[in-house]
């Protein structure tokens, strides 16, 4: 007798399985119904490491971007995107894929080399709500303006010598009525002048700075900027000798969308 | 018109959270900013605690801003019933700075209208990121500058 189970039944049960990897790997490998609920959960959150988890082996794993299950993926984590080795267009072709994404961090984005980020990365999914970058050039303002409908923005150890030429202000620029937090431990005055040359304006809900003392006049403008929307201030302001045992804080700058998806 | 060295809140009118960390022994920004407030729907107000913070407090104009900071919050609680909380880190260096409280917050610490609060990132967070190192850093960077 055969007894199947409405499939409405079968996608409740495998959402209780949702923070469960091995016993979602286990349902994956039951029946074919069963892939695409597991899925949905399995690929929710993906990293990619340039060494454990290089991209290319995703590329080589799902080479038919119709069957990656990357569109499951809302959040997206890339540990060093430029030792992407792939071409250009490869890339392109694989971020391509991953259109449900609604959170993407990069970490280590080479600003000790100055290097910019491969081009395919600008507006990698136009549904990015929420975009995290840790060690990173002032190429970043570019790229974050590439994600239309960004909300909520969290830059940490931003190197501000990369940006000695004088730069032109983004022609648009996201909405930003989310988030903001920005760690700087080399300082934020440049990073606050590019971000206050916006041409749609900031308009967070919630600040969060982690500053040195002579910089706390550059966390006032955002404050200033954003007060007719700001709904929460977070406000650490450190001597300089006592901002690099402490700034670590900064690096676990989490955005709302990212605490609501642990 | 020079820039303030301080946040102006007077216009952020649906501010309803604060959280200031002062890494330094000037304190005089913090209690400049929540003289600015001009929401009417704050709810917290948090201060974290940090022992560059208390250092000098032995010191009178240390005392005095410090006063200044504890006449504030207690008007804050008379006028808005906004209790705000006092974070520290749950090591002994944390919990020297909690014990400490009531020499630099005098009125509102003996009137019980603070909370003090422990507060440490997620164990997940600090094993990931090297937290525990920085923790050990701490002392061991500490014992170096004394000895």
């Amino acid at each position: 007798m055969s007894c199947t189970l409405p499939p409405e039944i079968l996608d409740l049960i495998v959402d209780q399985l949702h923070d469960e990897p091995t016993t979602l790997e286990a349902c994956c490998l039951v029946s074919k119904s069963w892939i695409p609920r597991t899925r949905r959960h399995l690929f929710a959150r993906v990293g990619f490491d340039a060494i454990e988890y290089p991209i290319e082996s995703w590329m080589e794993t799902f080479p038919d971007p119709s069957n990656s299950p990357a569109h499951y993926t809302s959040s997206l984590s890339i540990r060093n995107p430029q030792v992407v080795t792939a071409t250009n267009a490869d890339v392109a072709n694989w971020t391509g894929t991953f259109h449900n994404l609604v959170h993407l961090h990069l970490e280590d984005c080479g600003w000790a080399n100055h290097q910019a980020l491969p081009a395919p990365f600008f507006g990698f999914s136009p549904t990015v709500r929420s975009l995290r970058l840790t060690s990173t050039s002032f190429e970043v303002f570019d790229f974050v303006c590439s994600f239309p409908l960004l909300e909520d923005l969290a830059l940490a150890d931003l190197h501000p010598e990369g940006d000695t030429a004088v730069r032109s202000a983004p022609p648009t620029s996201p909405k930003l009525t989310g988030s903001l937090g920005l760690d700087a431990r080399r300082g934020i005055r440049a990073a606050t002048r590019r971000l206050l040359d916006f041409p749609n304006g900031l308009h967070f809900a919630k600040i969060t700075v982690s500053c040195l003392g002579e910089d706390l006049e550059s966390a006032t403008d955002l404050v200033s900027t954003c007060s007719s929307t700001l709904e929460s201030l977070n406000i650490s302001c450190f001597l300089r000798g006592v901002f690099h045992s402490t700034s670590l804080i900064g690096r676990y700058l989490t955005t709302p969308r990212e605490r609501s998806h642990a | 018109m020079p820039r303030a060295s301080f946040p102006d809140l007077s216009k952020a009118s649906k501010l309803k959270d604060l959280m200031f960390l002062c890494g330094g022994t000037n304190i005089n920004w913090i209690t400049a900013a929540l003289r600015t407030v001009g929401s009417k729907h704050l709810q917290h107000i948090t201060i974290r605690l940090h022992t560059a913070t208390l250092r000098g407090t032995t010191e009178e104009m240390d005392h005095r801003e410090w006063q200044d900071l504890d006449r504030l919050l207690v008007q804050f609680w008379t006028s808005h019933s906004i209790r705000p909380r006092l974070v520290h880190s749950p090591n002994s260096v944390g919990r020297n700075v909690r014990d400490r409280a009531p020499s630099f917050l005098p009125e509102l610490t003996r009137r019980g209208l603070v909370d003090m609060v422990e507060h440490s990132p997620p164990l997940s967070l600090r094993l990931r990121r090297g937290w525990l190192f920085s923790l050990c850093m701490g002392p061991l960077f500490k014992l170096h500058l004394f000895v």
